[in-house]
C-alpha cells in the first residue's frame, strides 16, 4: 500500500474519531419533569389485556381508567396508619347492583372522554372486554371475567355440539386467503352466527411412547386446527340481535388450510367460538349504561372492575394501528389521567397530563416520568439527590437505617410469601412431615432479622386483613410438636430422612430466607436441606413440572377476597402445581364460588382453609409488607393495603400549609 | 530434557544451534555415477568422521532443560519468589481451611451477631442460644453427646441374642451420623473437611478467632467466608485456567503452524463461537445435568456439579487464548529453527508442542494472569444470575458482590466490601508479578543468557 | 484499492456463513434449554398458549420453526418482535439502544486508549522506575476490581463525598462520564499492559537502535519508530474489546440506569426471549465481525509488512 493511502486512512480514521465523539457528546436534552419515580424493569406492555404485574398495574392505573377506580375512602385506620381503599365511580358515575348480586348496571359518566376526545361509551367497555375474552390476546387475566355465562368456554375456545357460535371468517383487513393468517387479536374478520350442529374430527393421533409432553401439545393443537365445525347459520335481526330460532343454511368451516383446500365445501376460518357476545352476558342499551350479567354473584365484582385488566381500550386507536404498535406514544389513545408521550427502554416512559380526562382539575403533576431502574441502591442513590422522588423498592440491607426515618411509608400488604411442596414424592407427601416442617421455620426470626420491613408471621393461607373474614386459626411455631410428628411419621431426630431440596429463583431476599431456613430446619429437626438456586426461566419449569422438593413463591391479591388466596390450590388448577388433591377442598371452593348469601360464602372459604392448614401442601411464611420512600414534600400518598397510590392525587405541598 | 534446536531469538537470525544441522539433509546422495565413487566416499567418510566428532562434542555438553533454566532465572526475581511462595501459602490455607480455628462460615446468628463491625470479642464454638447446646459449647456438647452414644452401646452390648446386638449397633452407628453435633453447625460437611474439623476441634477446641473482618447480614463470620470463598474461588481461577490453556494453546498452536486452509477453518470456528451466547450454554449444559440419571452417573464416577461448572467455565475462556497463541504462531512457523526441525524430520506434533509452544510461553503466561480474574468475577456473575455456586457454598466474587450492595449513600456496612476485595487484590497482585516474572524466566531469548 | 475490495468482499462473505452458523447453533440451543417465554406464574392453558405459539412462530415443529425464522430473516430482514418486551419489535430494542451503547463507548475507548497508551509508553520508557512499578501496580487493580465494585466505590467518592456527578440515568453530558470511565478504566489497564509489553520488545529491535545509532533524539524514536510497531498487539485487542464494549455491560447499566443494550444480553436469555435474544447475538456477531475486519485493516496500514489476504 502506498504511504499516500496510508496517511489518509490514519487521517480518515482520526476524523472519524473525532467526529464519533462530538456525535457521542450532543444530546437532546429533555427538560426535567415534575415528579419522577423507579419504576423497576421495563413494563412487558401497556396493552391492558396483555398486562400482568405491578409495574405495570402501576402505569395503567396513570394511563387508563375503568368503570370504578380503586381510591381512598374513609378515615385513616389511626392503629396501623393504612388508608383504606374501595372501589369508587370512576368512568361509570354510578352503578346499582341487583338484588340477586348478579346485574351490575353501570353508568358511564356522559363527560367522560378519550385523550384524542372522542367519549368514551358503553361500547368501548363491551368491544374491551371481549378483545380481553378473545383466545388470541391470551390474556392472563381473562379469567377475571370466567364469573359471566360462556365467557370461559369463549376464553379458552371450547365449543360443544349445539353451543350457539360465532365463526369469524378469513376476511380480517389485509389478509388474503394465503397460508398465513394475521394473527393479531383484533380488527376482526367478518362474523358469521349459527349453532353447531356436529363437529367432524378426523382420527385423534397416536402419540408415540415417550414422546415429548411438547411435541404431544403441538400434535395435538394441529389435530384440533383440523376439526370441521357444521354449522347452521342464524341470522341478525334488523335491531342488531341475532334471530336464534329461525334455522339458516348448513354451512361447514374449518380452520385448516389444508383441509379447506382439499374440500371445497369447507370454508377456512379464523375461530369457531361460542357466541359470547350475543349470549347476554355484556349489554349496551344506550352509549352511556352498560349492563353485566353474571352467571354467579360475585361480592368482589367492584375490586374486578376495577381491575386494569378491565381497562377499556379505545376500538378505533387499536384498529388502525394494529397490536402491539397501537401502545407506542404518538399512537395510544388513552382515558386516564395521564397519556404517554415518550417511551424509552431500559430509561423511562414519560406521562403528561391528560387535559381530556374528566377529572383532570385534580391532577396534581403535568409531566410524571416513569424511570427503569432496576437497582435498588441506584434508586435509593438518585432518591438522595433528588434525582426521583418516589422509591418503590428500598434496598433490604438499609431498612434498618430507614425505617425509622418519616419518608419510609409501609403498610401491611393481601398477600404471602410461602413454599410449596412437592406432595408426590417422599417425604413431603406424608402430611406429618409437611405439618413438621411448618411448624419448625420461626418466621419470627425471619420477618424481624431478615426481610426487616415489618412483614406479618404468616401461618395459613389468607393474609390477615380482609374485612368479613374470619381466619381459620393457622399452625404455631411449636419445635416440640414437629420433632414428636416428625418422629411419627418415622425419622426420630431426622434419622433416616432423606435431603431436602428448596428450590428458589434468583434474588439475593429469597436466598437470604432459604438460608435461615436451612439453619432452621437443621437446629429445630435436624434435617439436611441443600439449597437450588435458579434463574427464572428453569425456575418456573421446575415448578410447572412438580419436579422440586420445597420451592418458593409469592402471591399478591389482585382483590381483596380470601377467594384469591383459596382458588389457587383447587385440584389441577393454574396455580397448584404441588400435586396435591382434595376432593372437600374441591368442593367447598366450588360451592363458595355459587352461594350467594356473603357470611355463608366466607364460611364456606374458611373451612376450605382449614382443610388447607390440615393438610399443609404449601408452607406460609410471612405476608409481605409494601415499602415506599417518598419525599416529604410530596401529599396525597398514603399506605395503603394493596399498595395503590394514585398518581393523579398526589401533588406537591403548598408553603401556605405548611406554615 | 535435550539440546535440540533449542529455541531461540527468532529475530536475531540463524540458531546456532539448529544452523549445521540443515546442511546434514542432502548429504545422503544415491545413485551416483561410478566414476567418482571413490572419491566421494573418501570425502564422506571424512565428513563423516567430522560429524561424529561434533556430534560427540556435543554430547559433552549437559542439556540445560527450558524448565531448569526458567527456575534457575525466577529465582533470582525477588518479588516473583515472593509472590510465589504468597500464592502457595493462600492456596494451601485454603485447603487446610477447616483446621484453622475459625468460626463457622454458616451458622448465622441473626439475633445477636448481624453487621458486627471488625471486633476482638472472643468467640467459641457453639455459643449461639439457640443452638441449645450443652454449656453453649461445641466441646461439652460433642462430650455429652459420646457419652449418650457410650451409655447406648454399652447397653447394646448387653443385649444377648447376636443378630439383634448387630442390630442394634448398625442403628447406634447410624445415629452416631444423623446426630452428629457437627451438622448443626456446619450443615453438610464433605469426608475430607469432616476429617479436618475433628482434628481442628482437639488442637483448637471451641476457641475460635474473633470476628476481626465482622459479620454479614445474617450474622456469619466473615473471615471464615472469606476463608471458605478463597476454596471455590482459587479452584475456579486454576481449573478454568487450565482448562482454558489446554484447549487454547493446543488449538492456536495446530491453527498457526499449519497455516492455510486449516488455520482459516479453524478460526472461523473460533469467531463463531465467540459469538454463541453463553449462558444459553451453561444454562443447557448444567440443566442437563440435573437430570437425575445424568447425575447419578456423573456423582458415581466423582464428577460433582461444581467440577461441570469449572470445566465449562474454561471450556468458554479458551477463545481468546487460541488467538492469541496462533497469532504468535503464525509468526514463529517459518523462523529457521524450525524450518530446522521440520528438516531433520522431527514429528508435527513435536515440532509443535516441543518447539512452538515453549516459545510462545512467554505471552501466554501473561495472558494467562489475566486469564484467572476474569474466570473468577464470571464465576461470581454466573453465580449471581444463578447459574453458578449454590450456598451454603461461596466465592470471593459473590462475598465482593455482597458487599458491594452494603455501600451506599445511607449507611456503609465497608468491611464487607473491604476484606474479600482484599483477599482477592492480593492473589491477583502475587499472580501478576509471579506471571512477570515467569514470562522473563521463560523467555528463550533469555536462555543461558545470564 | 483493488485488493481491499475483494478482501472487504471475502470478509462479507465469511461474516455471512458465520452468522447463518450462529443463527443456527443459538437456535437449536435456544429451543433446548428447559423453560418457554409464555410461562407466568399461572400456567396458561393449552388453548391460549397455542394461541401464543401461533403468534412468534413457535406453533410449528422445530424445524419449521427455524425455516420460518430463517425465512423471515433473510428474505425480509425481520427478526421478529420481543416476546417479553411485547410493544417491541427485536429491530427496535436494538435501534433504541445501540446509539446509547455507542456513545456510551466511544468515550469509554478514546478514554482507554489515551489513558492506556501513555501509561504503558511511559512505564516501558522507564523501565524500573516508581511510575512503571505505580502504574503498573494501578493496571492490576483496573483488572482485578470488578468494575461493579470500581463504580460503587465511584458513586460514593463522586456523587456522595465530592458531589460532581449525578447519580445516576441518562440525558445529559454529565451522566455519561462516571459509567464511560468506569467501563473504560478495566480496558486502560489491558492496554497499559500490552503496550508496555509490545514496547518493551520493539525497544530492542535492530531497527530502534539503528534509530539510535543515527543520533534521533528519544522522543523520535520512542513516537515515530517504535510505538507503531507496539502498538500492534494493542489493536488486535482493540476489535474485541471494542465490540464487547459496544455491546455494553449488564452490571454498569443496572448501576447507573442505562438505557442502552448490555441488559437485553443477560436478560433476554435468562427470560427465554428467544427473538430479542437471537436478535442481540446477531447483532453482537457482526459488530465482532466488523470490528475485526477493521482491526486487520489498520494492520495493514500500521504495519507495511502485512498483507491483506
Amino acid at each position: 500500500m502506498p504511504p499516500e493511502i496510508r496517511r489518509a486512512f490514519l487521517f480518515c480514521g482520526a476524523a472519524l474519531v473525532v467526529g464519533a465523539v462530538v456525535w457521542a457528546s450532543i444530546f437532546d436534552a429533555l427538560p426535567p419533569a415534575d415528579f419522577s419515580l423507579q419504576s423497576g424493569t421495563d413494563a412487558k406492555t401497556l396493552d391492558p389485556a396483555r398486562a400482568t404485574g405491578n409495574i405495570e398495574g402501576r402505569l395503567l392505573d396513570a394511563l387508563f381508567e375503568g368503570l370504578l377506580r380503586t381510591l381512598p375512602d374513609g378515615p385513616v385506620d389511626p392503629e396501623t396508619g393504612v388508608q383504606p381503599q374501595t372501589p369508587q365511580p370512576a368512568m361509570a358515575e354510578s352503578y346499582e347492583v341487583s338484588e340477586d348480586g348478579r346485574t351490575y348496571t353501570f353508568h358511564l359518566r356522559r363527560d367522560a372522554r378519550w385523550s384524542n376526545g372522542d367519549p368514551v361509551t358503553s361500547h368501548d367497555f363491551r368491544w374491551s372486554w371481549l378483545r380481553l375474552l378473545h383466545p388470541e390476546s391470551a390474556s392472563e387475566y381473562a379469567f377475571h371475567l370466567h364469573a359471566l355465562p360462556y365467557a370461559e368456554e369463549y376464553n379458552l375456545a371450547k365449543v360443544e355440539t349445539g353451543d350457539r357460535v360465532e365463526v369469524e371468517l378469513w376476511t380480517r383487513p389485509g389478509e388474503s386467503a394465503a397460508e398465513q393468517g394475521n394473527v393479531q387479536p383484533f380488527p376482526r374478520g367478518d362474523l358469521v352466527y349459527g349453532v353447531l350442529k356436529q363437529i367432524l374430527k378426523p382420527e385423534e393421533p397416536k402419540f408415540p411412547e415417550g414422546l415429548a409432553e411438547e411435541a404431544q401439545e403441538r400434535l395435538r393443537g394441529e389435530w384440533i386446527e383440523k376439526w370441521v365445525y357444521e354449522v347452521e347459520t342464524r341470522l341478525e335481526n334488523a335491531d342488531g340481535s341475532i334471530d336464534w330460532e329461525t334455522p339458516g343454511e348448513l354451512r361447514r368451516f374449518t380452520q385448516s388450510y389444508a383441509t379447506a383446500r382439499r374440500d371445497d365445501g369447507v370454508e377456512r376460518v379464523h375461530h369457531v367460538l361460542v357466541a359470547f357476545d350475543r349470549l347476554g352476558a355484556l349489554e349496551t342499551p344506550d352509549d352511556h349504561t352498560f349492563v353485566v350479567n353474571l352467571e354467579n354473584p360475585v361480592p368482589y365484582f367492584p375490586h374486578v372492575v376495577a381491575f386494569y385488566s378491565l381497562y377499556p381500550v379505545h376500538r378505533g386507536c387499536v384498529e388502525d394501528h394494529g397490536s402491539p404498535q397501537w401502545t407506542q406514544p404518538g399512537a395510544i389513545v388513552s382515558n386516564g389521567p395521564y397519556v404517554l408521550q415518550l417511551r424509552r427502554l431500559r430509561d423511562r416512559l414519560r406521562l403528561v397530563k391528560n387535559e381530556n380526562y374528566w377529572n383532570a382539575e385534580v391532577t396534581g403533576f403535568e409531566v410524571v416520568d416513569f424511570l427503569s431502574v432496576e437497582s435498588e441502591t441506584t434508586a435509593m442513590n438518585m432518591y438522595e439527590t433528588d434525582q426521583i422522588q418516589w422509591v418503590t423498592a428500598p434496598p433490604t440491607a438499609l431498612l434498618e437505617e430507614l425505617r425509622s426515618r418519616e419518608d419510609f411509608i409501609r403498610a401491611p400488604q393481601l398477600s404471602v410469601y410461602f413454599y410449596r411442596l412437592n406432595t408426590t414424592r417422599p417425604p413431603l407427601d406424608d402430611v406429618r412431615v409437611r405439618r413438621a416442617i411448618a411448624m419448625a421455620i420461626d418466621r419470627t426470626e425471619i420477618v424481624e432479622e431478615v426481610t426487616k420491613g415489618g412483614q406479618l408471621p404468616s401461618f395459613s393461607a389468607v393474609p390477615p386483613g380482609l374485612a368479613g373474614y374470619k381466619k381459620a386459626t393457622g399452625l404455631t411455631y411449636d419445635v416440640e410438636e414437629a420433632r414428636r410428628l416428625l418422629s411419627e411419621a418415622g425419622f426420630p431426630n431426622g434419622r433416616g430422612m432423606p435431603k431436602i431440596t428448596i428450590l428458589y429463583n434468583t434474588s439475593e431476599g429469597h436466598r437470604a430466607i432459604a438460608e435461615v431456613i436451612q439453619q432452621q430446619l437443621r437446629n429445630n429437626l435436624n434435617i439436611s436441606v441443600g439449597l437450588q438456586n435458579m434463574e427464572w426461566g428453569t425456575y418456573l419449569d421446575k415448578v410447572f413440572q412438580i419436579d422440586y422438593q420445597m420451592a418458593r413463591a409469592g402471591w399478591i391479591a389482585d382483590y381483596p377476597d380470601p377467594n384469591t388466596f383459596l382458588d389457587m390450590w383447587v385440584t389441577d388448577g393454574p396455580q397448584n402445581s404441588t400435586g396435591w388433591s382434595n376432593a372437600e377442598y374441591d368442593d367447598l371452593i366450588r360451592r363458595a364460588g355459587l352461594e350467594g348469601d356473603p357470611a355463608k360464602r366466607m364460611e364456606l372459604l374458611r373451612q376450605a382453609e382449614e382443610i388447607w392448614i390440615e393438610e399443609m401442601p404449601v408452607i406460609p411464611v410471612y405476608s409481605y409488607t409494601s415499602l415506599n420512600m417518598v419525599k416529604p414534600e410530596v401529599e396525597g400518598f398514603a399506605p395503603s393495603a394493596q399498595d395503590k397510590h394514585p398518581l393523579h392525587l398526589m401533588r406537591y405541598r403548598q408553603p401556605s400549609e405548611e406554615d | 530434557m535435550s539440546v535440540d534446536a533449542a529455541p531461540t531469538d527468532p529475530v536475531q537470525g540463524s540458531p546456532s544451534g539448529a544452523g549445521p544441522t540443515s546442511g546434514v539433509g542432502p548429504a545422503s546422495g544415491a545413485g551416483q555415477p561410478d566414476a567418482a565413487t571413490a572419491q566421494r566416499a573418501l570425502r564422506e567418510s571424512a565428513e563423516r568422521e567430522r560429524l561424529e566428532q561434533l556430534l560427540e562434542e556435543s554430547r559433552n555438553i549437559r542439556g540445560v532443560s527450558l524448565w531448569q533454566d526458567a527456575w534457575r532465572r525466577l529465582k533470582r526475581n525477588r518479588v516473583a519468589i515472593f509472590s510465589l511462595w504468597l500464592l502457595a501459602t493462600v492456596a494451601l490455607l485454603a485447603f487446610i481451611t477447616p483446621l484453622l480455628p475459625l468460626q463457622s462460615p454458616v451458622d448465622k446468628d441473626l439475633q445477636n451477631r448481624r453487621f458486627l463491625p471488625p471486633n476482638l470479642a472472643a468467640a467459641h464454638l457453639g455459643d449461639r442460644p439457640s443452638l441449645q447446646f450443652a454449656d453453649n459449647r461445641l466441646t461439652a456438647e460433642l462430650a455429652e453427646f459420646e457419652t449418650r452414644i457410650a451409655e447406648l452401646r454399652s447397653e447394646a452390648a448387653q443385649i444377648v441374642d447376636p443378630a439383634a446386638r448387630e442390630k442394634r449397633m448398625v442403628e447406634i452407628d447410624q445415629r452416631v451420623e444423623v446426630d452428629h453435633p457437627f451438622h448443626q453447625l456446619w450443615h453438610d460437611l464433605g469426608p475430607v473437611s469432616w476429617a479436618m474439623v475433628q482434628v481442628r476441634i482437639a488442637i483448637f477446641g471451641d476457641w475460635a478467632i474473633p470476628s476481626i473482618f465482622g459479620t454479614d447480614d445474617l450474622g456469619r463470620d466473615l473471615l471464615a467466608r472469606v476463608f471458605w470463598g478463597a476454596r471455590v474461588s482459587l479452584i475456579v481461577g486454576l481449573v478454568a485456567t487450565l482448562v482454558s490453556l489446554v484447549i487454547g494453546v493446543s488449538y492456536g498452536a495446530i491453527a498457526g503452524y499449519f497455516g492455510g486452509v486449516i488455520d482459516a477453518a479453524m478460526m472461523r470456528i473460533v469467531d463463531l463461537l465467540y459469538s454463541i451466547p453463553f449462558i444459553f450454554v451453561v444454562i443447557f449444559v448444567l440443566t442437563f445435568l440435573e437430570d437425575d440419571k445424568t447425575k447419578a452417573y456423573l456423582e458415581s464416577v466423582g464428577v460433582s456439579r461444581m467440577t461441570i461448572f469449572y470445566l465449562l467455565i474454561g471450556a468458554i475462556y479458551w477463545l481468546t487464548m487460541s488467538r492469541v497463541v496462533r497469532g504468535q504462531v503464525l509468526s514463529l512457523r517459518h523462523e529457521q529453527f524450525i524450518e530446522a526441525a521440520r528438516t531433520i524430520g522431527a514429528p508435527q506434533g513435536r515440532i509443535i508442542f516441543r518447539h512452538l509452544v515453549p516459545n510462545v510461553l512467554g505471552i501466554v503466561i501473561v495472558y494467562m494472569t489475566l486469564t484467572i480474574p476474569a474466570v473468577m468475577l464470571f464465576e461470581a456473575f454466573l453465580s449471581f444470575l444463578g447459574i453458578g455456586v449454590e450456598p451454603p457454598d461461596v466465592s470471593w466474587g459473590l462475598l465482593m458482590d455482597e458487599g458491594v450492595k452494603a455501600l451506599s449513600s445511607v449507611k456503609t456496612f465497608w468491611w464487607l466490601a473491604l476484606f474479600p476485595g482484599l483477599a482477592m487484590a492480593m492473589t491477583l497482585f502475587a499472580l501478576n508479578f509471579l506471571g512477570d516474572g515467569l514470562r522473563d524466566a521463560l523467555d528463550p531469548r533469555m536462555k543461558n543468557r545470564d | 484499492m483493488q485488493d481491499l475490495a475483494s478482501y472487504l468482499l471475502k470478509r462479507l462473505g465469511w461474516m455471512l456463513l458465520t452468522l447463518w452458523a450462529v443463527f443456527t447453533l443459538s437456535f437449536v440451543l435456544m429451543r433446548s434449554v428447559p423453560g418457554n417465554p409464555f410461562d407466568g406464574e399461572r400456567a396458561v392453558a393449552p388453548a391460549i398458549r397455542r394461541q401464543l405459539e401461533a403468534r412468534y412462530n413457535m406453533d410449528g415443529t422445530p424445524l419449521e420453526q427455524y425455516r420460518q425464522a430463517l425465512g423471515n430473516l433473510v428474505f425480509h430482514g425481520d427478526l421478529g418482535w420481543s416476546m417479553k418486551l411485547e410493544d417491541y419489535s427485536v429491530a427496535q430494542v436494538i435501534a433504541e439502544g445501540f446509539p446509547i451503547s455507542a456513545s456510551l463507548a466511544i468515550f469509554a475507548l478514546v478514554f482507554a486508549v489515551i489513558l492506556g497508551v501513555t501509561a504503558g509508553v511511559i512505564s516501558a520508557v522507564r523501565r524500573g522506575s516508581v511510575a512503571d512499578v505505580g502504574m503498573m501496580s494501578a493496571a492490576v487493580l483496573g483488572i482485578a476490581i470488578p468494575n461493579f465494585v470500581l463504580a460503587s466505590l465511584a458513586i460514593l467518592l463522586f456523587v456522595f463525598l465530592i458531589p460532581i456527578f449525578p447519580a445516576a440515568g441518562w440525558g445529559t453530558f454529565r451522566q455519561i462520564l462516571l459509567p464511560a470511565i468506569c467501563l473504560g478504566l478495566p480496558v486502560a489497564a489491558y492496554i497499559a499492559r500490552l503496550t508496555r509489553t509490545g514496547m518493551l520488545e520493539v525497544l530492542g529491535r535492530d531497527y530502534v537502535r539503528t534509530a539510535a545509532a543515527k543520533g534521533l533524539s528519544k522522543r523520535t524514536i520512542v513516537l515515530r519508530h517504535a510505538l507503531p510497531g507496539a502498538l500492534l498487539p494493542v489493536v488486535s485487542y482493540l476489535g474485541p474489546a471494542t465490540a464487547s464494549v459496544l455491546t455494553g455491560s449488564l452490571v454498569l447499566e443496572k448501576i447507573f440506569a442505562l438505557p442502552g443494550m448490555g441488559s437485553h444480553f443477560v436478560n433476554s436469555a435468562l427470560q427465554r426471549d428467544f427473538t430479542l435474544s437471537m436478535g442481540m447475538v446477531l447483532t453482537y456477531t457482526v459488530l465482532l465481525f466488523t470490528m475485526n475486519t477493521i482491526v486487520d485493516i489498520s494492520y495493514a496500514i500500521i504495519d507495511p509488512r502485512v498483507k491483506m489476504q
